[in-house]
């Protein structure tokens, strides 16, 4: 929401946030290095070089497997939002970890040979027409690749500038990468490791990302659909006061139809931020304020209340026989449409 | 699939260097691919000096007299420079989104989200079932006696 | 309906309170989540072996450079006289140019002792004086075949394997094991049997050289193989026929 482009937003529950992802990282890090690896069962202790890659490539699986259950856990239950709102930099941290673990990995297993690092990790190894013994570096790059491109384009910048759908078409592409990570783990350590709460610890939390996505898929099933120029929404009084009722107009679009008192209007439901649900939001301060990051509209004209610029389109209404009904036409981003007023309806 | 090379040189000389010395320097494929990538790079690099310095005030005014934030660009720019080059022009050409803005990907990441949830579970079964567990303790076989 | 909704979260202002103990104890419970399954994995991994780097070593002996070199030990402080000595260069690099011209005399050999279980190997220093022929004359030892055998086993590296690294086996393990054969390094085949009472093999292709490329598709994962057996001195070599690699069942 910044006016001009700073490295950092910080605020308070950035602080606290991210102070509780590097509290995590580190205790999974001293855990696994200076606790548990002491009490493997070792004849003699695994080489150190090994330890490591071990420890920052599995902290980086449960990292990114919490990270994608954090947006469908916030669509089943709005209590999970705040842990939506810094997400990014829990991304750019796994990025880091993971990287860690690649340079482990290129520095022992790929590195003293006659063969250059990077062309022996992508050479080494070419049975990649069979499971056993494929070799499950490749999918690990490119995961890791993907995180790369990821964390390099969290800056808000990339937001406005690429514009919010781009921006999220880029960033689905941590969906393949996941299942690339999950089965570079079990075409790789899986196969070796002979303890089984490994594979419980690694299948359940691939199986939690699974099953909430399904979750949250059939949750969003629910929507009706409508047909038409004008499209019916409800009666004024549906609406709570300062909040909103979501349409899912014919083309696909959403829109917001806000109440607030005894004023209707209705603006686009993606945010021009990072196109959080608009609807799902509610009227602090007079104005639509965003679920997710907190971006604030004017319901009557869809801006930012200055001096912020962001604009999203509005869209108009009338009332017919007691229903409000919105146009499916938006209005383009800004546009002030008068509020529709409903006194005595409510 | 690699012994092809290997059965042509392998009767005439018995070194190891010869018999793997396809596989030293990386196959053709791995160099030709190693570098595309650095091709891509070094472009992408060449893109993030001119509109870090020179294009970003052009088309965003938010960064105008903002400088401490650029570098965190230079990695972005470096990775997906076809994207920074086709928006850049269309802002040059004052054709903003509009209402694009507002239309994301929804369907396509409830798809994609489907997909993972089947996709997951079927890596896994495929994990667990190829695992070698055995045999531990096979005796060997003779074939033909000693001569 | 008001009360039963979750309080509104906006990042930049002030947390309601029962937002903020329910956010605050996801994200302590995440911690100890993360520390408890950091403990778990660590704890559970794998035994590594015993294969160890065991500091300085030097040995005299008898050098067969085919399949891959190996150091037959006549005299040594660090070694018993007999032992075959697995010999690899620094890295993932064997020492099949030096021991080339030396194959069948008398040599001198000097740098870092490996060895795990009853194979033992020696990576030989870089410098000058890593392998030089030494003085006086021995007969190498006379290979006793011990007929075809069709063996289950792991494709091993014989440099990481022998203590290079731990764990120096295994999946996980395998690009790095290809590596180190692709560099030279002698292969050695760690069956679940034993063929004379020997489990390790050095590994070699039925033609009594290297083993080829194919064998690199087979390597870090339990396989059937076939081929002859022999008996050098204090070591067993299995000159596989790579045609007959298959995964074991």
């Amino acid at each position: 929401m910044s006016v001009r482009y700073v490295p950092v937003q910080w605020n308070r529950i950035k602080w606290v946030y991210d102070g509780l992802l590097v509290a995590g990282v580190l205790a999974y890090l001293v855990a696994f290095l200076q606790i548990g690896a002491g009490m493997a069962d070792a004849t003699r202790p695994v080489d150190g070089a090994i330890l490591r890659m071990r420890a920052f490539g599995s902290c980086a699986f449960f990292l990114l497997t919490v990270i994608l259950c954090i947006g469908p856990l916030a669509r089943l239950d709005r209590r999970f939002l705040p842990l939506l709102y810094n997400r990014r930099h829990f991304g750019v941290v796994t990025f880091a970890v993971a990287l860690t673990h690649a340079a482990y990995v290129l520095g022992w297993y790929f590195a003293y040979a006659p063969t250059p690092p990077v062309a022996a990790l992508l050479s080494s190894n070419t049975s990649y027409g069979t499971a056993l013994g494929f070799p499950f570096e490749a999918l690990g790059a490119f995961a890791l690749v993907v995180l790369a491109l990821l964390a390099a384009t969290s800056h808000d910048f990339w937001l406005s500038f690429l514009t919010a759908p781009v921006w999220k078409a880029l960033h689905l592409m941590i969906y393949p990468a996941y299942a690339a990570l999950v089965a570079h783990v079990a075409l790789g350590y899986l196969q070796d490791v002979d303890n089984p709460a490994f594979a419980i610890l690694f299948g359940g939390g691939a199986l939690a990302v699974a099953g909430l996505h399904a979750a949250a898929a059939l949750e969003g099933r629910r929507e009706a659909r409508s047909a038409g120029t004008w499209v019916a929404v409800c009666a004024p009084g549906e609406i709570a006061d300062k909040r909103a009722r979501i349409v899912r107009l014919p083309d696909g679009d959403r829109a917001a139809v806000f109440r607030n008192g005894a004023r209707v209007s209705a603006i686009s439901n993606a945010c021009a931020h990072q196109n959080g649900p608009l609807g799902e939001g509610r009227i602090v301060f007079g104005c639509v304020t965003c679920p997710w990051h907190g971006y604030q509209y004017r319901m009557e004209d869809g801006c930012s209340p200055p001096p912020f610029t962001e604009k999203v389109p509005t869209y108009n209404l009338r009332l017919r026989d007691g229903v409000i009904e919105i146009d499916a036409r938006a209005n383009a981003p800004g546009t002030p449409v008068p509020p529709l007023d409903v006194a005595g309806m409510i | 699939m690699i012994g092809a090379e290997a059965g042509q040189d392998g009767g005439a000389d018995l070194r190891c260097g010869r018999r793997m010395a396809v596989r030293r320097g990386g196959t053709a494929m791995t160099a030709a691919l190693i570098l595309a990538g650095q091709v891509y790079l070094w472009a992408g690099a060449a893109v993030a000096a001119l509109f870090l310095t020179w294009g970003i005030g052009r088309v965003e005014p938010h960064a105008r007299g903002s400088y401490l934030f650029r570098p965190l660009l230079v990695p972005g720019c470096v990775l997906i420079w076809p994207l920074v080059l086709w928006r850049w022009r269309a802002l040059e050409q004052g054709r903003d989104a509009g209402c694009a803005r507002h239309r994301p990907p929804r369907v396509a990441q409830v798809r994609i989200g489907v997909a993972l949830a089947v996709l997951v579970p079927l890596i896994l079964g495929l994990g667990l079932v190829i695992r070698q567990d055995g045999p531990r303790e096979r005796p060997p076989a003779l074939l033909e006696a000693a001569q | 309906m008001a009360a039963k909704e979750p309080p509104f979260f906006i990042g930049w202002g002030k947390m309601p309170a029962a937002l903020r103990d329910f956010t605050i104890g996801i994200g302590l419970g995440l911690v100890v989540l993360l520390a408890l399954a950091g403990f778990m994995v660590a704890a559970t991994q794998n035994d590594p072996g015993d294969g160890a780097v065991l500091g300085g070593a030097a040995a005299v002996g008898v050098l067969e450079a085919a399949p891959y070199p190996v150091l037959h030990v006549t005299d040594s402080e660090s070694f018993a006289a007999g032992t075959a000595l697995l010999l690899s260069g620094v890295g993932k690099r064997g020492v099949e140019d030096r021991a080339g011209s030396l194959d069948g005399k008398l040599v001198a050999v000097k740098g870092v002792r490996l060895a795990r279980g009853e194979i033992e190997g020696v990576q030989v220093s870089p410098g000058a004086d890593g392998m030089v022929e030494a003085d006086g004359a021995a007969a190498r030892p006379v290979a006793a075949d011990l007929g075809r055998w069709r063996i289950t086993g792991e494709i091993c590296d014989g440099k990481c394997l022998n203590g290079a690294m731990r764990p120096g086996t295994g999946l996980a393990h395998k690009a790095c094991a290809n590596l180190c054969l692709i560099g030279g390094a002698p292969p050695v085949f760690v069956a679940t049997g034993r063929v004379d009472g020997a489990e390790f093999f050095l590994l070699g292709n039925a033609d009594g050289g290297p083993v080829t490329q194919e064998v690199l598709d087979h390597t870090a994962v339990l396989v059937e193989a076939e081929g002859r057996v022999e008996r050098r001195g204090g070591i067993h070599v299995f000159l596989i026929d790579p045609a007959s690699v298959r995964l074991a069942r």
